[in-house]
């Protein structure tokens, strides 16, 4: 079936077969390959990209489902050249190892402080909790979500307030 | 100054923005999709296999199976694994190859247009088997009359390695002893999880190579197997390394790297000429794959009222499973550990490698020590307990010393800071003093919590790891550097680095950088490194046994040395190249164990304070103090991301991850039933504390340390346990259920 969306900002359209899950639409159909696939039970969040603005695993839901939605994967997050502030602060603290875990978790950290600008230490840990990473031991991430958010704090207020949320 | 310092990591910004590509990434959209047929079976005989059928199914091109294999068997140590179970023997090996003797034994390989047609396929071929009796774990296996799963080695009895320790005058040690404690322990197994599943790609290279890029630990003994396998010289192999999911000792060995190599050879001479990819699903990775070893060690030591060691006896039986993997080498790690890290005057140690039908154990981060460790260090508190002695203080009196003898009768290598690494840790986990009893928590919102029923406790342990292969392996690292310029500088403008090192995520690649940045004299952005590609780089043996940094180091100050030399001689561009050989080890004595095993060690303790609610069995680690002496920090950014994911890694093999296995079969295939600690799930602070005391032969000083916080944890959080409850547990995970269920039978608190 014919399934058109928004992806980082452009038109796409593939014919995939009804059963196509996102993430397979993004990696096989559209050619991103910067999504990632950890589990076959929604366990992992290697897969996380943001759907009209909202953290979710691309692995629970299928293409045809969000026909017409608008995309975000880690390949459109940056604004051109310069990265997005949550990129910055991930190779600022080391927030990665091997990297596999690092697009959705960049991607649900960006979601977590859309919502809640400056997040307590524990919130970072509730929001990120559906996204594992078996390298950093977490505390490289929780670091550079608390970073970004206290020295990007005005990207993140206005991302807030543009999202309706007050901070 | 490139040592010491804190560079961005080289790989960083293409983690960010998703451009960097992992092994499936990397398989193009018109490649064909293979499948790995596994047998599904513990232990059988096959008695027949048709793949007709597979063959005609819609979109399949191809079938391979065990007659496909020029030399069908493998093995990293031991070559005892058919690649593919077959019904007949293809030569060149006395491994029966009709027997499955695991569930994920390889029965055939579907490659197909798509996944879906390989799937087809997958299902339409038709094996009869023969059951066999199933050794579902080492009891079985060891039983009388059980049947041989290798009757080949000629050994008569599925035990298959023994190594022994035999050292002074056990009559004398027990005489000697005012407090003898026994026990025997029970260590699960750990499974990697590593975030990104088996995934490869095979074609043919521009040069007529049999090209396989795939996730590894060691890119030369890759190209070595699979040249074996397909018989044919190694340098018509080639295996390159694209980013690498994290590893922990999982991709040591080989998964697909042979299949996929075969199959692109085969379609080749069939002129198919199209890649061939393979993307496991984490089931298949988790069915697919080595486990860390379950085992049993049973303990019984002697101290005298001082609370020195006076005898050390012990036995330890590792589940190898139905192929050696590295079991081999585990062992003789494990061996060593079993006395501790201590002065032992007499001493009888026993170890031994089973085979079974159960998954194979292999390589994981500290490859046998933390099962050794766990024994060695409860047996130490136990003591400590027995004599009423001070965690701490016991292990002054008996830790090994510049010039100890080791419990293999040779002296240390230079440079043993166990002492000083307990003492600092022993110092820092005071300070602050112990905080207050804690607050009342609970893992369900909805479950209030009973203060009444939590317990404090604080625990200590301490290790040692070598760095680097052991017992005779013939260790080597080689780097390139070459230097360019026009003639008449004095100064190169900038370098290339060609090395193998495979960089899993500890940021090996960005180390290497540093290394050589600082040999040579430049700044970092000018050192261009080129990595983990057989056809470029020479062999630098295998990312594991905390050994890539200091064996690297080595390899990259003498190839820059070699580039100077070649610079100041007027070469343009001036090549130098090394390949660094540490001071040679050696193999066990199998009566008595007497060797020099090993060049170098890292030294570790830790201390943990947790909470455990003797209501509901969970356990909270509050605080953990994880002390290393690292000799020089390369890069301490990176040295404190080893020891919080360690720790954290630790975490989940102690208190956790529970590879449930029945009849020799995986239950718990699923990251939604093998549970790795998540965000929430550690321990609440984790205080790194990095010592420096330089090892005399470590590159600038440095020791290896990667596999160092993952020794001590389960006795440091066992001893915690038993400081708050009485109890001690001599076995693993402590799962909630598992916990209070001992906590019932103890009766206690």
């Amino acid at each position: 079936m014919q399934v058109d969306m928004t992806v980082n900002g452009q038109d796409r359209s593939a014919d995939v077969e009804a059963r196509t899950l996102l993430v397979y639409y993004l990696r096989d159909a559209v050619g991103l390959t910067g999504t990632n696939v950890g589990c076959d039970t929604s366990s992992c969040g290697a897969c996380t990209v943001l759907l009209n603005g909202e953290s979710v695993k691309s692995c629970t839901i299928l293409a045809a489902q969000v026909r017409g939605a608008d995309v975000t994967t880690i390949e459109g997050l940056a604004d051109g050249t310069a990265l997005h502030p949550m990129q910055q602060a991930f190779m600022e603290c080391h927030g990665l190892q091997c990297g596999y875990c690092t697009p959705g978790m960049v991607l649900a950290a960006t979601s977590l402080l859309a919502d809640n600008p400056r997040p307590t230490e524990a919130e970072v840990r509730e929001g990120l909790e559906g996204n594992l990473c078996r390298c950093t031991g977490y505390h490289n991430i929780v670091k550079a979500v608390l970073h970004t958010a206290e020295h990007d704090a005005a990207f993140w207020q206005a991302r807030a307030s543009k999202s309706g949320v007050t901070a | 100054m490139s040592v010491g310092g804190t560079p961005r990591r080289i790989d960083s910004e293409g983690k960010v923005t998703g451009v960097t590509e992992y092994p499936a990434d990397r398989i193009p959209p018109d490649a064909l999709v293979a499948k790995v047929v596994f047998t599904n079976q513990a232990h059988a005989r096959l008695t027949s296999l048709d793949v007709r059928a597979a063959e005609v199914t819609p979109g399949v091109v191809a079938v391979f199976t065990a007659p496909d294999v020029p030399v069908n068997v493998y093995g990293l140590t031991l070559p005892d694994q058919p690649v593919f179970v077959g019904t007949s023997h293809t030569g060149r090996t006395d491994v029966p190859c009709d027997v499955s003797r695991w569930e994920a034994d390889h029965l055939a390989l579907v490659v197909a247009e798509t996944a879906h047609a390989a799937d087809q396929a997958a299902a339409a071929i038709v094996a009869t088997w023969e059951p066999l009796p199933v050794l579902g774990d080492i009891d079985e296996a060891m039983a009388p009359g059980a049947p041989l799963l290798h009757p080949e080695n000629g050994l008569g009895h599925n035990v298959y390695t023994t190594y022994n320790i035999r050292k002074g005058d056990m009559a004398a040690g027990w005489a000697a002893a005012a407090a003898v404690v026994e026990a025997t322990y029970e260590v699960p197994y750990q499974e990697h999880a590593y975030l990104q599943p088996e995934a490869g790609m095979a074609y043919i290279d521009d040069h007529g190579r049999v090209t396989v890029e795939i996730a590894g630990q060691w890119t030369h003994e890759d190209r070595e197997q699979i040249a074996h396998a397909l018989d044919l010289p190694e340098d018509e192999i080639r295996v390159i390394y694209p980013a690498i999911g994290g590893a922990f000792g999982g991709r040591e060995d080989t998964s697909l790297q042979i299949v996929l190599a075969l199959a692109a050879w085969r379609l080749h001479q069939r002129g198919e000429h199209r890649p061939v990819g393979c993307v496991w699903s984490r089931e298949e990775s988790i069915v697919g794959h080595h486990k860390r070893h379950r085992g049993r060690i049973q303990a019984r030591w002697g101290a005298d009222a001082e609370g020195r060691i006076t005898a050390v006896e012990s036995e330890a039986w590792l589940d190898a499973g139905g192929y050696n993997y590295t079991s081999n080498k585990v062992l003789g790690n494990l061996h060593l550990g079993q006395g501790g890290p201590y002065e032992v005057p007499n001493a009888q140690v026993t170890s031994h490698a089973v085979y079974t039908n159960a998954v194979p154990g292999g390589a994981f981060r500290g490859f046998g020590g933390p099962q050794s460790a766990y024994v060695a260090e409860c047996q130490m508190n136990k003591l400590a307990e027995a004599l009423g002695l001070d965690p701490v203080e016991i292990r002054r009196r008996n830790v090994l010393r510049d010039g100890s003898i080791g419990i293999t009768q040779t002296p240390m290598p230079d440079g043993v800071t166990i002492a000083q690494v307990v003492e600092a840790c022993a110092a820092a986990a005071s300070t602050p003093p112990p905080a207050s009893p804690s607050e009342p928590f609970t893992p369900f919102a909805t479950l209030g919590p009973a203060a009444g029923d939590l317990r404090r406790g604080r625990g200590f342990a301490c290790a040692f790891k070598n760095v680097g292969f052991s017992f005779g392996f013939p260790e080597r690292c080689e780097a390139e550097i070459v230097l360019h310029g026009a003639v008449g500088d004095d100064a190169p403008h900038g370098a290339d680095l060609f090395h193998a090192g495979a960089d899993v995520g500890q940021g090996a690649h960005t180390v290497f950088t540093q290394m050589a940045a600082e040999a040579l004299g430049l700044p970092i952005e000018r050192v261009h490194g080129h990595f983990s590609d057989t056809a470029i780089t020479g062999d630098s043996g295998s990312a594991s046994a905390s050994r890539l940094t200091w064996m690297a180091g080595n390899a990259i100050l003498g190839a820059a040395e070699e580039a100077d030399k070649a610079w100041r001689n007027g070469d343009r561009p001036a090549v130098g190249k090394f390949r660094y050989v540490p001071p040679p080890t050696e193999a066990l004595d199998p009566e008595t164990g007497v060797c020099t095993p090993n060049f170098s060690y890292g030294y570790v303790a830790q201390a943990v304070e947790l909470t455990v609610d003797t209501g509901t069995g969970h356990i909270r680690v509050d605080r953990v103090v994880s002390t290393h002496d690292v000799g020089r920090a390369i890069n301490p950014d990176l040295v404190v991301a080893q020891i919080e994911g360690g720790v954290v890694q630790a975490h989940g093999y102690v208190l956790s991850e529970d590879l449930q296995v029945r009849d020799a079969r995986i239950q718990t295939p699923r990251l939604s039933t093998y549970l790795i600690p998540g965000i929430g799930d550690g321990p609440t602070v984790i205080e790194p504390l990095i010592l420096e005391l330089a090892d005399p032969i470590g590159p600038w000083g440095a020791r290896g340390m990667a596999e160092m916080p993952m020794m001590t944890y389960a006795p440091a959080v066992v001893a915690a346990l038993h400081d708050a409850t009485g109890v001690w547990f001599d076995a693993f995970p402590l799962t909630p259920s598992r916990v209070l269920a001992r906590l019932n039978e103890s009766g206690r608190p």
